[in-house]
């Protein structure tokens, strides 16, 4: 049986000590856990080493720690797997408490004083739609299995451990809060979707503030895909509601938009003050001042040209801008969506076909967002377009002209509304 | 070897020393780099946040006209493009029904995207897995030694890891690592090198963005790195461009060259500073350029 | 000391259902936790929850289905009132945003479930008991102003008055050591069941008994101890469950023969018999030499179409590849019955009410008894619910209606006193995990699916030797802050006490029935046996048995076969 190394980080309040490593030997098979192995030891040679463990099978969300760098749960970490990319030495395991979050004892971390108050921030419960209904609300499969992703959350605090926006602004309301008010939001029984939505775009620690960096989907051992959970609710907030919000959140990705359809690519000297609403918006003038210097560093050094600066040197092809229009302009949009509609090659060959009907072996469609405030109580099912799909090879019907439909495009109505004058949030910029 | 190349958009605008060092570097690698030229960007994760369909309709697009050209494989320079088209290309790869759905917006181009058709590989994957490290030392010109190099990734480029193809078999998230090695340089390893460089945030929370762009520099100076080197322009954008920004917003001064990865594999080669734009940069490379010439000598290439 | 109308220990479903029930009647509620209230064993239960909500079905077949299930030890009128109140309980859930599965039309879908006559069965994917753990935790916070919430304390004792009424408990806030008094009119048990006492186990860490035994020690009876549920597929290393729901949606049983040997034993519902037909099926062909070398059983998921497995068994799904290394979705997964549950527990009526006046019990801690000898699939939720709902709105009405009792400051004291000799133990004992192993590996071998007398003797005197050998048990900590060596010492205490009470109880019924096989009485027999056995506490620390009568109202005892 190998022997391992566990390395653990220790700190007790009470002696007056700082925080150190200690080693202890454990003999045990490779695909067991980490927390086995902490378990072992506090059992055979330290009964003071602090943990919180209870199921020992990733459900119960305990043991949330960082083994060699890694955030996660001890159970849900083995032992070979943990010490491959051991920086430490050969079958050294460095296992240390959560990060963001105070320390208590050893491996304990206080979750109330993070974790906790920021789940407690998002109005964490269903606010339900009026009337009850007599029986259950009717609502979609795929609705239900949608937020139940959300709902497989432990509340474990891994993905807050690891939250980079939150290592430098510690009021971000962090990934596993904001995928719990996805969880409300993408609920077709809550009745306040749109207030949680411009709360959250609002709050300038809100969903506006994450990084886009991926930790948390990372660090999640559910799958909850947190951060994949915040671009929905900014989507949602955005496209759906309408929420303008005062970060330049919404703002800075219809700029975004906007400037590919335009210029097919980004053309970052639009994209800047488009973002601020544009370059004779109030907000830009400050974000702009303040960003000169480095513009003019720019331009001293020659990366960036006057050239490049005013002139678009791209233009998007015909082409591009008939997929923004073809997409942009469906009625409601289409999201294909991993954990509801799973993979094709995960399907393949299942013996069950055998046996059973394969009547239900055929992958979901895409599913359809709710999109509006005042949807009736069943949103429209998917209608499985792709199903009806021809072919590449067969010849396509001619694709709708660019021209006839301008109305809904998002980009034309940023424009429209790019001075807004008499913003409630002018201040805040700051 | 032939690949469909996409730049991506930056490395064309705000970094233009990035696509000219790759093009530079290109030969050197027996790398032909057919560009793919109608592509457009690939969202950088901006517009599948916006509209998940059009991301992925605009970067089927791309995998469509890189599948017509000649290239093996398509290869792309820049960490976000490589995340937000692996993102797209899983979902594309899932369903035969989403694919046709996608297919159906295409059509009118002529153009289909094709599972199975197209790998793309950033640069550095492709250096590792296609070129070889091997190879690669065989072609050092002037070995990195004593240039001290941390490696910084972007976001886009390592998580999550198993969209990205990141396991035993291929450990993606040592490659920069392995790649200075080859090289001939020493890895400094410090705090940030999986880091966000905040660039995601700039317009939205400026404070926090110029923060983690600052740490990691400054953890980076206190490893004692003389570079960093990215595969990712926007890192470089918040690195680089916005260096003196972040250097107030931690109120400590900073001075660290950040090297695009074709530059930093450009020097080793025998290219010459200018030929890698290294002047370009809003942060002199000058701990660089004194290694570079105190390694050739006599060149006297050490002008700017 | 913190005063309120009823004051709840334990904060799974039973109890969070209780302090919601309780608040809803206007009573000023604490819920006292040793962990955090989404950390607690309800969390594990994965494949759902049963109740008559279809039109199609009738609160008595579920009812009828129960009873049979428990081998007629159920008492009826418990049984009729939790089957009949089920349809509402499952909406008013709904209602508060359980996720629950929707048909193609968007209601509520069911899956089948052993022991089960129709599908009946409500769930979220298999993750079911977290689904509604975590939608009463965001109810708890809603309603916190009249809910104090106290999370990770832990109780050590409960509190009598001078005339032997509960009114309340000592507690250790775990975060600083510090003692407190929790003063209340009413006091509802919700601290879950006792696992730990058996190695291996599918249940979490936590499930120490604490709850039974602290109501033990005060004087309160408990019933149907020996009946203790071996779940038929756990995973043979470490004991992690895998759902019935498994087997609900279609997946079959083998042998190492290649034999789908439940055909032998339950012709009709096959590996949806009731749990205790399963396991002992399984442990019949294991121990005649027909399952595989490891000792286990081939469970074959592969049977269950793809999608529906990736879907709506996603948890074991990643339970079968990360603690088993196997993709249940290609291949078969291991298997061997595991103890899962304990049927017994304090005894209380369909309120709640424990024999002790203020003294009320909920979830796996009581013994109503709706599952007699042997439990349902997917009725231990609806049971939690159900009686944990009921007990929070008896202990309100008669809290509201009562003055606030007082209660002694000297019991701070003595309890400290029992904690500080408990950390000057010497060294030189046996250490508590060792008890511990030894407890759950005896208990695991006599107290299994199959027992005799000799083999509850030898574990009894087993058990009476490791109560000896932990109460001299060293701790290593001495600390106040998270002093989890400390509260293990005392677990430990907790569990041996169950675990007695187990014995005593499996070797006084010399019969077979539900969960309880003597292999030296492997009839059932109603004549004699067809009532509880309680075990109480008799003076210092020996339990004394006494029997208690089965209620029947519509359905007499017949011959059991599925």
């Amino acid at each position: 049986m190998p022997e391992y190394t566990l390395r653990l980080r220790r700190y007790n309040p009470e002696s007056g000590e700082a925080p150190h490593y200690e080693d202890f030997k454990v003999e045990l098979e490779g695909h067991r856990s980490v927390l086995e192995a902490i378990l072992q030891v506090r059992g055979e040679q330290d009964g003071s080493i602090g943990v919180r463990c209870s199921c020992r099978a990733a459900i119960c969300g305990s043991c949330g720690v960082r083994t060699n760098g890694k955030p996660g749960l001890a159970c849900h970490t083995h032992l070979d797997a943990a010490a491959k990319n051991s920086k430490h030495g050969e079958n050294v395991i460095v296992v240390e408490p959560m990060g963001n979050m105070p320390v208590i004892k050893d491996l304990i971390v206080d979750m109330e004083e993070v974790h906790w108050k920021k789940i407690r921030r998002v109005t964490p419960w269903l606010v339900a739609k009026e009337p009850v209904p007599e029986r259950e609300y009717i609502v979609p499969h795929e609705a239900m299995v949608d937020v139940t992703q959300t709902m497989a959350c432990i509340q474990c605090g891994a993905c807050v451990s690891d939250c980079l926006t939150m290592e430098m602004d510690p009021l971000f309301v962090g990934p596993a809060a904001l995928a719990k008010a996805y969880r409300f939001v993408g609920d077709p029984r809550d009745a306040e979707q749109g207030q949680r939505l411009k709360d959250l775009a609002e709050d300038p620690h809100g969903i506006y503030d994450c990084t886009h960096c991926f930790q948390c989907i990372e660090a999640c051992p559910k799958g909850v895909a947190p951060m994949s959970q915040i671009m929905r609710l900014r989507r949602r907030a955005g496209s759906d509601f309408h929420v303008d919000d005062r970060n330049n959140g919404h703002r800075h990705e219809m700029a975004f938009v906007k400037n590919i359809r335009k210029n097919g690519l980004l053309h970052e000297a639009d994209l800047l003050p488009d973002s601020y609403g544009g370059k004779f918006h109030p907000r830009a003038v400050p974000e702009l001042l303040s960003s000169l210097p480095v513009v003019l560093r720019a331009l001293k050094t020659g990366k960036v040209t006057v050239k490049k600066a005013l002139l678009h040197e791209h233009k998007a092809s015909p082409e591009i801008e008939r997929i923004f229009d073809t997409v942009e302009n469906r009625e409601v949009r289409l999201e294909y969506n991993l954990y509801i509609s799973g993979n094709e090659d995960d399907l393949a060959d299942d013996p069950a076909d055998a046996v059973a009907p394969a009547a239900t072996a055929t992958l979901a469609p895409p599913v359809v967002e709710e999109q509006a405030v005042e949807a009736p109580p069943e949103p429209p099912v998917a209608e499985a377009p792709a199903a009806e799909a021809a072919p590449a090879e067969t010849p396509a019907a001619p694709a709708p002209d660019a021209e006839e439909a301008p109305a809904a495009d998002p980009a034309a109505e940023i424009e429209v509304e790019a001075p807004a004058e008499g913003e409630p949030t002018e201040g805040d910029t700051q | 070897m032939k690949v469909a190349y996409w730049p991506g958009c930056v490395s064309r605008g705000f970094t233009p020393e990035l696509h000219g060092a790759m093009e530079a570097v290109a030969p050197l690698l027996d790398l032909e780099l057919i560009g793919i030229d109608r592509a457009s960007c690939c969202g950088a994760g901006v517009i599948a946040e916006h509209n998940q369909e059009l991301a992925d309709t605009l970067n089927a697009r791309t995998f469509a006209l890189a599948a017509e050209t000649p290239g093996e494989l398509m290869m792309n320079i820049c960490s976000t493009c490589q995340g937000a088209q692996s993102e797209c290309q899983e979902r594309l790869d899932a369903s035969a029904e989403y694919r046709a759905e996608i297919n159906t917006t295409l059509e009118a181009e002529g153009l289909a995207y094709e599972k199975g058709l197209v790998t793309n590989k950033n640069f550095l994957w492709l250096l590792v897995e296609e070129i070889g490290l091997e190879n690669l030392k065989k072609k050092v010109k002037r070995p990195l030694t004593g240039l001290k190099v941390g490696p910084f990734y972007g976001c886009y480029i390592v998580r999550p890891t198993d969209r990205l193809g990141i396991d035993d078999e291929n450990p993606r998230d040592q490659y920069m690592q392995m790649v200075i090695e080859a090289l001939g340089g020493e890895v400094i390893d410090y705090a940030g090198i999986y880091k966000c460089c905040g660039f995601p945030i700039i317009t939205m929370n400026k404070k926090a963005s110029l923060q983690m762009a600052g740490t990691h520099l400054a953890d980076a100076t206190d490893a004692d790195a003389d570079c960093l080197v990215v595969p990712c322009p926007l890192c470089h954008l918040n690195l680089d461009l916005q260096q003196p920004m972040a250097a107030a917003e931690i109120g400590r001064d900073l001075s660290m060259p950040v090297l695009h990865l074709p530059q930093l594999v450009g020097l080793a080669l025998g290219l010459d500073n200018k030929a890698l734009g290294l002047s370009r940069h809003v942060i002199k490379p000058t701990s660089v350029i004194d290694w570079s010439t105190a390694v050739i000598g006599s060149t006297g290439e050490a002008g700017w | 000391m913190p005063s309120h109308d009823v004051l709840i220990i334990g904060a799974g479903l039973a109890g969070q259902r209780a302090a919601l029930a309780a608040a809803e009647k206007g009573a000023t509620v604490a819920i006292i936790s040793k962990v955090h209230p989404v950390r607690s064993h309800s969390v594990a239960a994965a494949g759902g929850i049963n109740a008559a909500l279809n039109p199609e079905d009738s609160w008595e077949s579920h009812a009828f289905d129960t009873v049979k299930g428990s081998d007629y030890l159920g008492d009826q009128d418990a049984i009729e009132v939790m089957c009949k109140e089920a349809p509402n309980e499952i909406l008013w859930l709904e209602h508060a945003g359980v996720t629950f599965h929707r048909n193609d039309v968007g209601q509520l879908g069911t899956r089948a479930f052993g022991g089960a006559s129709q599908a009946r069965t409500y769930y979220v994917a298999d993750i079911t008991g977290q689904a509604i753990l975590h939608v009463l935790y965001e109810q708890l916070m809603k309603h916190h102003e009249q809910i104090d919430r106290y999370e990770e304390w832990f109780t050590t004792e409960l509190l009598l008055d001078d005339s032997g009424n509960c009114v309340g408990a000592v507690c250790r806030n775990i975060r600083d050591g510090q003692l407190q008094i929790f003063n209340a009119k009413s006091v509802i048990l919700a601290s879950g069941g006792a696992g730990q006492a058996f190695k291996p186990t599918t249940n979490a860490l936590i499930c120490t008994g604490d709850g039974i035994a602290q109501a033990y020690q005060i004087g309160a009876p408990l019933m149907d101890m020996e009946m203790i549920q071996y779940h038929p597929t756990t995973l043979a290393e470490n004991g992690f469950l895998i759902t019935e729901g498994a087997r609900g949606e279609g997946a079959h049983l083998y042998n190492a023969l290649g034999e789908r040997f439940m055909e032998k034993y339950a012709p009709n519902k096959l590996e949806l018999a009731s749990r205790d037909v399963v396991s002992r099926a399984e442990q019949t062909e294991i121990n005649e030499g027909r399952g595989f070398p490891d000792g286990t059983i081939a469970l074959d998921i592969t049977k269950v179409p793809r999608k529906r497995t990736l879907e709506a068994l996603r948890e074991i799904v990643n339970i079968g590849r990360d603690f088993a290394g196997v993709d249940i979705t290609r291949e078969p997964i291991h298997i061997k019955p595991g103890m899962h549950y304990i049927m017994g527990g304090v005894k209380t009526d369909v309120d709640g009410q424990t024999p002790i006046n203020g003294l009320y019990a909920a979830g796996e801690v009581a013994c109503v008894s709706v599952h007699g000898g042997n439990r349902l699939g997917a009725n231990s939720l609806l049971d939690t619910l159900i009686f944990g709902r009921r007990s929070g709105e008896h202990a309100a009405d008669q809290a509201l209606s009562k003055a606030m009792p007082s209660t002694s400051h000297s019991k701070i004291a003595d309890t400290q006193r029992k904690f500080d000799s408990i950390l000057n133990r010497d060294a030189g004992g046996r250490r508590i995990s060792e008890i511990k192993n030894e407890l759950g590996e005896t208990m695991n071998r006599y107290a299994a699916v199959y027992r005799d007398q000799a083999g509850l003797e030898t574990a009894h005197e087993i058990v009476r030797r490791l109560k000896e050998e932990a109460a001299v048990a060293p701790v290593d900590d001495k600390g106040t802050v998270f002093n989890q060596d400390l509260l293990g010492a005392v677990e430990l205490e907790y569990m041996l006490d169950v675990a007695e009470c187990i014995v005593v109880g499996a070797k006084e019924r010399k019969e077979s029935r539900g969960a309880q096989f003597r292999t030296d009485f492997p009839e059932r027999n109603d004549a004699e046996w067809l009532k509880h056995i309680d075990v109480s506490r008799n003076g210092d620390d020996a339990p004394s048995v006494t029997y208690s009568p089965v209620t029947i109202t519509k359905w007499e005892p017949q011959e059991r076969t599925y």
